[in-house]
């Protein structure tokens, strides 16, 4: 028994061990460098462009975050609790720009609304340098994150709307009207979920680098890269990230803040299906409406990238440029990501159990490193393994995917966590009493029960490592770069065409994982 | 997840077949590089087929200004991963050999190519260039022959040109302050806010503005300059300060230095002499980046004068490194970074 107790102790720590590795020692390190010199903060804190990068990324993140909302909560009632036709396809579609890096859609508004794009075609070139100024701003990074982003407000509306309790709603609904249900029943219980999306959308508009890189609009992750790959200067790179810090803390403080002490029952099983509201005669007008948004944010933009690229002499360019690029993203996200599956049941468990001393702040590291742009980590980890005696580590692919896992650690927990939630620990407890050691239980029990959730956490974390681009652009080592990393090296100069192209085999890169939990889906239901 | 690890297994073989394993250590040579990757790639790409020898390149973003790859280098100064560095000015190629990073190689390929565009050292060699011209819109009025166009009260709002913090026009800068004397420059950056000089992101930007006409001139890129030619747009190029006793164009060649202590020097030698050779140089001519090449014999493009017909601006590479980084904070503050 001791030994078991001890065999399990040593794997949970281990795993805790790995995210300090990975992520706290990196940071911790380049934090203890840049606070050698003081003089980097109070230049750096000191300086008044700081200041008003700081200003732009905080108007940027709260002008996405707002209209991200204004946009998403309404149609993810819309979509969860009406009767509104093609509702399975709207979602879809308007969720579609979550699968790919924001900048592929700023290329993709750059084809629309560029010096050379559709609209200076059509109505004449005076036009297109109006709108190219625009895009090239604060209006069009707004623009392209919002619809960026807008996915997580929608899916996390749609998912916290679907785990209210429909018979709480019908019971209402016996003694007043659906807009009252919705606003007193619906509304309030799915209220922390809609405030997470909403926390969720100003981190990752905050720590967004590639869209407005692109865009030309100095934001603190940009600068951060800036500071450190033009000036190559650690401290002030930390110094300037400092204030990024500062709102990765007050994110962490929201999202407990939020939902401390709360847990959801996703996957309602009463055996009630919710009743929708009906939207009788808006229904066709609204559903127009609807399609006519989803055609204008996404379809134009991707249409237009698809329009440009969509040639074999480009995408014969792109593959023959950048083929090894996408073979390798696809290797690094599924390491990566089966690492973050295998890493995320570990620490779910130290959670959920609260099976070491220090199961919250495990929990806190993980999120902090969520909210930290990748431009920081990757500081951190360059610092912390540029060595000789550690090139095994730096001047190999494992670099890379040492990033990965402590930038997304949190994603393939938190999902692996919500499948704990879902399971009792009685299971666990009988066949423990029946004799069975730690990890006989959790490889044959735990891990099989919550199959769909450790699916799930690695096709999520695989879409995130597949997406990213500012880990790569540190800390790919020579010749083992990513594609994003080599659409972003490629832009410059690069043609219009090529670049679209690119974009659309990163696009065509997305399907990989959605087919995999398409086919763990049927291989899944074909075992029941 | 077992089929997680054999989905996740097959990928890896996929990509690690993608990515050629460096098996033999003399088969390789690895390369960090600021010329833009669209022109240098396929430069790499022939010398691997005519060699069998693979390249493993690092290239530059436009985020970092062409001086991330520099300072990786120097990030990696004891711990070097690089064999070669393919600057695209020199300037940045020189800073390597003040912090000992690079090591002397004089390749045989580039006995023809001036010595001016060489360090005497052989601590990097210049091949294909850009020269800093001025690009004028058409319908201007007033054809500017000179920079100091840009402090003329008649050009008042009507020029535009590059951060001088970031690529080639800092280096105009600092060549222009070693030519003319610090209280000069100092002058000239005065009268560019006097003269509400637009300062744009890029040299590309600054062409676009003259090509639109929003702007009648710009100093940039030979490379930007032809390439709105290219495409159509009505800018005329001018070689400014060609009379007698005037400062010149600035050349900006491309530089190529071997690192010290690089894992691959043997192949880092041969990818150099590949690098400066003639052959190498007609194809950055003929390429869309339409660099100058500098070994007699080799054509120009032709919307541009051959280096031997241009009055090149006279300064010592090396020392503008020095001055690079002494006008740093000047230049910051004017532009009030």
């Amino acid at each position: 028994m001791g030994r078991l107790l001890i065999s399990r102790q040593i794997t949970l720590w281990t795993a805790v061990a790995v995210l300090i590795i990975a992520g706290v020692l990196p940071l911790c390190l380049v934090l203890a460098t840049s606070l050698a010199d003081v003089g980097n903060y109070t230049s750096t804190l000191g300086n008044a462009r700081i200041w008003r990068i700081f200003r732009t990324s905080l108007v940027l993140t709260v002008l996405t975050t707002v209209l991200a909302g204004f946009a998403g909560i309404p149609l993810g009632l819309l979509f969860a609790r009406t009767d509104l036709p093609m509702r399975r396809v709207l979602t879809f579609a308007l969720s579609m720009p979550l699968l790919f890096p924001p900048y592929i859609l700023a290329v993709g508004w750059y084809e629309v609304l560029g010096r050379g794009g559709l609209l200076a075609q059509w109505a004449g070139s005076p036009v297109g340098e109006v709108t190219s100024r625009w895009l090239f701003g604060l209006p069009g990074a707004v623009l392209v994150l919002t619809t960026a982003f807008l996915p997580v407000v929608l899916l996390l509306t749609m998912t916290y709307v679907n785990a209210v309790n429909p018979t709480l709603e019908q019971a209402a609904r016996l003694f007043s009207g659906w807009p009252a249900v919705i606003r007193s029943i619906t509304i309030p219980l799915a209220a922390p979920g809609v405030l997470l999306s909403l926390v969720l959308v100003f981190l990752l508009t905050m720590g967004e680098f590639g869209a407005p890189a692109f865009l030309r609009v100095t934001v603190f992750p940009v600068a951060t890269f800036t500071e450190l790959t033009a000036f190559y200067n650690f401290g002030a790179a930390t110094a300037a990230a400092l204030p990024l810090v500062a709102v990765a803390l007050l994110g962490l403080t929201m999202e407990q803040r939020v939902l401390r002490g709360k847990s959801f029952q996703f996957g309602w099983d009463g055996g009630r299906e919710p009743s929708l509201l009906p939207l009788g005669r808006i229904r066709t007008p609204l559903c127009l409406l609807v399609t006519l948004a989803v055609l204008l944010v996404v379809a134009l933009p991707l249409g237009a990238l698809v329009f440009r690229g969509l040639s074999l002499a480009a995408l014969g360019e792109a593959w023959d440029r950048a083929g090894g690029s996408a073979a390798r993203s696809l290797g690094y996200s599924a390491v990566s990501a089966t690492a973050l599956a295998g890493l995320g049941f570990f620490l779910a468990y130290v959670i959920h159990r609260r099976a070491v001393v220090c199961w919250r702040w495990v929990d806190a590291a993980m999120l902090f490193l969520f909210t930290l742009p990748g431009t920081v980590i990757g500081i951190g980890l360059i610092a912390l393994w540029n060595r000789r005696s550690t090139n095994w580590i730096y001047a190999t692919p494992a670099i890379l995917v040492i990033g990965y896992v402590a930038q997304y650690a949190v994603i393939g927990t938190r999902i692996i966590l919500a499948g704990f939630a879902q399971t009792s620990s009685a299971v666990e407890e009988a066949a423990e009493v029946a004799g069975a050691g730690w990890f006989r239980r959790v490889f044959g029990i735990l891990v099989p029960i919550l199959g769909p959730s450790i699916t799930m956490s690695w096709v999520v974390t695989f879409l995130f490592c597949l997406r990213d681009v500012s880990l790569p652009l540190l800390l790919a080592p020579p010749g083992y770069d990513t594609l994003t990393a080599r659409t972003m090296t490629l832009m410059a100069n690069g043609s219009a065409e090529l670049i679209a192209a690119l974009c659309l085999l990163s696009m065509s890169l997305t399907a990989v994982p959605l087919i995999v939990y398409g086919a763990a889906r049927r291989m899944g239901s074909k075992a029941t | 997840m077992k089929w997680a690890f054999l989905i996740s297994g097959t990928i890896v073989v996929l990509a690690g077949c993608g990515a050629k394993p460096n098996s033999a250590k003399s088969k390789t040579v690895v390369i960090y590089v600021s010329e833009d990757q669209v022109f240098s790639e396929p430069i790499l790409k022939d010398f691997e087929k005519e060699t069998g020898i693979q390249v493993k390149a690092v290239f530059d973003t436009e985020e970092a200004k062409s001086t991330g790859v520099l300072n990786r280098l120097l990030a990696e100064k004891n711990n070097p991963q690089a064999d070669v560095y393919w600057a695209n000015e020199p300037v940045r190629a020189d800073v390597l050999r003040q912090q000992g990073i690079s090591t002397p190689f004089k390749p045989a390929n580039a006995q023809q190519i001036p010595e001016q565009f060489k360090d005497k050292q052989g601590y990097w060699t210049g091949f294909s260039a850009r020269a800093r011209l001025l690009v004028v819109n058409r319908a201007a009025k007033t054809k500017p022959a000179s920079i100091l166009a840009y402090v003329d009260p008649k050009a008042k709002g009507k020029a535009v040109i590059a951060n001088p913090l970031f690529g080639t026009t800092t280096v105009q800068m600092a060549a222009l302050f070693a030519v003319w004397g610090d209280e000069k420059g100092k002058q000239f950056l005065a009268g560019l806010k006097a003269n509400r000089v637009k300062l744009s992101t890029s040299n590309g930007e600054s062409a676009d503005f003259v090509g639109s006409g929003e702007f009648d001139f710009a100093l940039v890129d030979s490379d930007d300059a032809v390439d709105r030619m290219r495409h159509g747009k009505p800018i005329d190029i001018v070689y400014p300060d060609q009379g007698e006793g005037e400062v010149g164009v600035l050349i900006l060649p491309n530089a190529v230095a071997l690192i010290r202590g690089g894992p691959n020097a043997d192949n880092g030698k041969r990818l150099i002499e590949y690098l400066v050779s003639k052959e190498t140089e007609r194809k950055l001519a003929v390429a869309d980046c339409a660099q100058i090449p500098l070994n007699p014999g080799v054509t120009p493009p032709k919307e541009l004068k051959p280096i031997g017909q241009i009055r090149v601006m006279r300064v010592d590479y090396a020392n503008l490194a020095v001055k690079l980084q002494s006008i740093q904070p000047v230049l910051k503050e004017w532009v009030g970074y």
